[in-house]
């Protein structure tokens, strides 16, 4: 129980107690937002493995037109988009405002590259009409669903594209913020909150990647 | 019970993302060895399931932090796995009510 | 967690008993005043208000298309409305009751307003994320209401595929203004499950939360884990409708009963959100009516978890005849009984609380009487329909109506209306005439068994829903049920009208503890102030020690917010005492 009037600092909104309970209910919210988050790809992910236990060949077929290489790199880029996040926390940790700033950079443009990776592999399929749905007009593999294979491979990729876009535009923001000079080791729960759902994101790749590309 | 503010350290930091990338590098290379089908998936999502360990564990620092994050996460997982369990108990043993359909 | 250790002189809390005034100078709603305050505050109490009209609002939009529904059925061919515009009247009705009205009623209204202040917060954990909900909401409802002037929509409020990835009518906009809706729900738990996790003032353990804040506990761990899988689904299906993915239309290639799946994963949870926070309310007014320590507080408690999570397990009891597996049709029906066991609980832990209390019949202990009543049927007609066997002669005729509407009006909005009248008082202040609410509260008990019994039978005799014409021998019996909502109709408008004079001129001010309650919110001003207390309470006794003098309940520490809104601070009579 600390009330004494020293935790009583300015960014403390005017219900809590002190900056300890503060940060506390913030991480708290946010996980439970990744709960949300987790059960939101969850039906997807049900999808994607009930249609793979009907129809096993489909998807070692339709898995050939994904590009593991270009999967891969994306891989390693999220992870070390993940480290470059984590890295501000701790710059932050260290009242190191220009790290910080590094970091949250780095972090901005692997997420970039990502999506940069990804235009090049969705438009490569368009090129070869593969397209989700109805307008999927490939030929090449030989099963009556392959389309739905393709719909849930855009499904998933699309709605995790988003989120990484999402992720951009907050990590953006907590730059402009450390430029003004919001945190330091005694507050930065904006970088920390953000950081675990960019970290999410990089948790649904990692299932991703290898349900999508690496079907034998 | 505090959960908050724990120093991360430099050093975990890397060393797990170098853990990443390595696993990384397994799952690709597994590929090429051609394990027969059930057992490919389950290496496949094995890997996956230590990295998301990691990440989880040491990225998002869960392992110094409230349990009660660490059971929230735990219970959308859980959830998860009900939803297609359930849902699999239907679909994965449904008679053809017309034959051939 | 640092607010919640037990009470402790080693803590170095310097307890002081705070007598608060029945009447504040400067109550929430003087604190800021204007209709801008109210569109941009971010206090709990004028958020949860603003719902309450908007619930109150849209409850009576589908009121309208339910009375419209049973003038339709006065005769067995077309009355007025023909298939189509039926179809769309009942698929309308249905989900602005349900989305829009029974979902979010008691938690975003009344949890809204009172769970703060039941935990001696001064608000909840994310204000501002609060006041996002209710416009996120509002959005929701637009979108909603736009697919009426767009064509509306005929597929029922279940939107099952194949039906609503081909018709015509406009199922976009109406699944995209509940997929918002559903982002509403989410913000609601999420905060609550926070404020309750890391506001509660000194001395309040888990154990001494007052039995409303434990269900809209669990309600709210419904929320966050069933919400997000309807909202993907409903995302799927709208991918479904415009780029035709062939994931759910069996003509693409897809699976509908998968759609059903992922729907009820949803919507089964979904009921508990609509009936868990009414039997919250349910414990209160027993408890406080019968003036008697609740009985079984953990098995209460408790069993509102164990309902919140094995009602995951159970979804398939509504798809018995869809052509799932027979497998899973068995499962099903296995563990739908089990859901019975912890209602049961309760009912019994209710009943046990009422004997040989000094049980009081005020307005809302009338109403959690006509809840166990009801409820009670609706449970029980529940199982019946779970018996697989039986379910396949019953699925989709007006006995699954009947049940349903026996627990969702007999049961949440029983509560609902029980929950308005026993903190009416505290929210505005003032005293509704009980004499009008008792007969408001008998004929909407009147009204409803006219109206829903007879559909037991209905249904037993074959009679199927959301068919516009039926066979003349029903005639009667329908007839009969039609007549019933216009008595339902006369009650609400009589509650509609006592209520809005209580808040006239010559309204009766009410003091701040009318009931004589122990938990928080009866021991602040009525209305309460701001920030809902003067000082930070310090729990000892538990929300229904009634044996205890209320002087103990009293006592606190003094405040250390940051002190704006300093002007209503302050008039408590302080006295101090050592604890
Ligand atoms: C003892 C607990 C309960 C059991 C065992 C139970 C069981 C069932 C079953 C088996 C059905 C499917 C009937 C059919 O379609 O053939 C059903 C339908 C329904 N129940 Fe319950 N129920 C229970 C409590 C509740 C509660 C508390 C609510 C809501 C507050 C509720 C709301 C509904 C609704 C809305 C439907 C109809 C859905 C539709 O098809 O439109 N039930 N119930
Ligand atoms: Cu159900």
């Amino acid at each position: 129980m600390s009330h004494n009037s020293s935790a009583v600092q300015s960014h403390v909104a005017h219900h809590f107690v002190d900056s300890e309970q503060q940060f506390d209910a913030a991480k708290f919210g946010m996980w439970i937002f990744l709960v949300t988050e987790i059960l939101f790809f969850g039906g997807l992910f049900a999808a994607y493995i009930i249609y793979r236990a009907w129809y096993p060949d489909l998807y070692t077929m339709a898995s050939t037109q994904l590009d593991t290489t270009m999967g891969a790199i994306n891989t390693g880029v999220l992870i070390f988009s993940s480290l470059t996040m984590a890295l501000s926390i701790w710059a932050a940790q260290h009242n190191d405002k220009k790290k910080t700033g590094i970091f949250l950079l780095v972090t901005i443009a692997c997420a970039f590259a990502f999506m940069v990776i990804k235009y090049f592999e969705y438009t490569h399929k368009f090129h070869l009409g593969i397209f989700p749905g109805e307008a999927y007009t490939f030929t090449g593999i030989d099963h009556p669903k392959a389309h739905i294979f393709f719909s849930i491979y855009y499904m998933m990729t699309g709605l995790h594209g988003i989120h990484v876009i999402i992720g951009i535009g907050l990590i953006f923001w907590l730059w402009m913020k450390n430029n003004k000079g919001s945190f330091n080791s005694a507050y930065y729960t904006p970088i920390e909150i953000v950081g675990l759902y960019w970290h999410l994101v990089d948790i649904i790749w990692i299932f991703l990647f290898p349900l999508l590309y690496l079907i034998d | 019970m505090s959960s908050g503010h724990h120093a991360l350290s430099f050093k975990v930091l890397i060393s797990t993302a170098i853990a990443l990338a390595v696993l990384t590098v397994i799952t690709v290379a597994v590929r090429s060895i051609h394990i027969p089908s059930p057992f490919n998936i389950i290496v496949a999502i094995s890997i996956a399931v230590v990295k998301a360990y990691l990440v989880v564990m040491y990225f998002m620092n869960l392992r110094n932090d409230s349990r009660f994050n660490l059971l929230s996460f735990v219970f959308s997982v859980l959830f998860l796995l009900i939803l297609v369990g359930l849902t699999m108990l239907d679909t994965m043993f449904r008679v053809p009510i017309v034959p051939g359909f | 967690m640092s607010t919640s250790s037990g009470i402790n002189a080693d803590l170095g809390l310097k307890l002081k008993r705070f007598v608060t005034p029945d009447h504040p100078e400067v109550n929430y709603a003087q604190a800021e005043k204007g209709i801008k305050a109210w569109l941009t505050t971010v206090d709990h109490k004028k958020i949860g208000l603003m719902y309450l009209g908007a619930i109150a609002f849209f409850f009576f939009i589908g009121g309208l298309l339910a009375l419209l529904l049973r003038a339709e059925l006065w005769t067995p061919a077309k009355t007025f409305l023909d298939a189509d515009a039926y179809n769309q009247v009942f698929t309308l009705h249905g989900a602005i009751m349900i989305f829009l009205v029974l979902v979010p009623s008691v938690p975003a209204a009344l949890g809204n307003f009172f769970l703060p202040i039941m935990v001696g917060a001064k608000d909840v954990a994310f204000p501002r994320l609060n006041l996002l909900s209710f416009y996120i909401y509002l959005a929701g409802a637009t979108f909603s209401l736009y697919s009426i002037v767009t064509g509306a929509v005929d597929t029922g409020w279940t939107f099952y595929t194949p039906y609503s990835a081909t018709t015509g009518t406009s199922v976009v906009s109406m699944t995209l203004g509940v997929f918002i809706l559903g982002f509403s729900s989410i913000l609601t738990g999420l905060n609550f499950i926070v404020t309750l996790h890391k506001l509660r003032v000194p001395g309040l353990t888990w154990g001494k939360l007052p039995l409303f804040c434990w269900s809209l506990y669990a309600t709210s761990v419904i929320q966050i884990l069933a919400t997000p899988v309807l909202a993907i689904t409903l995302m799927l299906l709208v991918m479904e409708r415009t780029l035709k993915i062939g994931i759910f239309d069996p003509a693409l290639g897809g699976d509908p009963v998968l759609y059903q799946h992922f729907f009820w994963f949803y919507s089964h949870p979904a009921v508990y959100i609509m009936i868990l926070p009414g039997f919250g309310i349910i414990s209160e007014i027993i408890a406080i009516f019968s003036k008697r320590r609740i009985f079984g507080y953990w098995f209460i408690a408790l069993s509102s978890m164990a309902i919140a999570l094995i009602g995951f397990l159970v979804w398939g009891h509504h798809m018995f005849v869809s052509g799932q597996s027979t497998l899973s049709s068995i499962v099903f029906s296995l563990i739908t009984f089990f859901v019975g066991i912890p209602t049961g609980i309760k009912i019994f832990n209710w009943v046990a609380t009422m004997y040989k209390g000094s049980i009081s019949m005020r307005t809302p202990m009338w109403y959690a009487m006509i809840f166990l009543f009801l409820f009670t049927i609706g449970g029980f007609t529940g199982v019946t329909l779970g018996t697989l066997s039986v379910d396949v002669h019953l699925h989709d005729t007006y006995y699954v109506v009947a049940h349903f509407h026996y627990v969702m009006m007999g049961g949440m909005l029983i509560a609902f209306l029980g929950g308005l009248h026993l903190w009416w008082p505290k929210m505005t202040g003032r005293m509704y005439n009980e004499r009008w609410a008792n007969i408001a509260a008998f004929l909407i008990f009147t009204g409803f068994n006219m109206t829903f019994f007879t559909q037991f039978i209905l249904g037993a005799k074959g009679m199927p829903r959301r068919y516009y014409n039926y066979i003349d021998q029903f005639q009667s019996l329908h007839q009969f049920s039609t007549v019933g909502t216009w008595v339902l109709a006369l009650g609400f408008t009589i509650i509609l009208i006592y209520l809005l004079q209580s808040l006239g001129k010559k309204g009766v001010i009410a003091s701040k503890n009318p009931w004589n309650g122990r938990s928080l919110e009866w021991l602040t001003t009525t209305p309460p102030v701001l920030e809902n207390f003067t000082y930070t309470p310090v729990v000892i006794h538990g929300p229904y020690d009634f044996h205890k003098p209320i002087a103990e309940f009293e006592y606190g520490i003094e405040s250390h917010g940051h002190g704006h809104h300093d002007a209503s601070v302050h008039h408590s009579n302080e006295e101090s005492v050592n604890a």
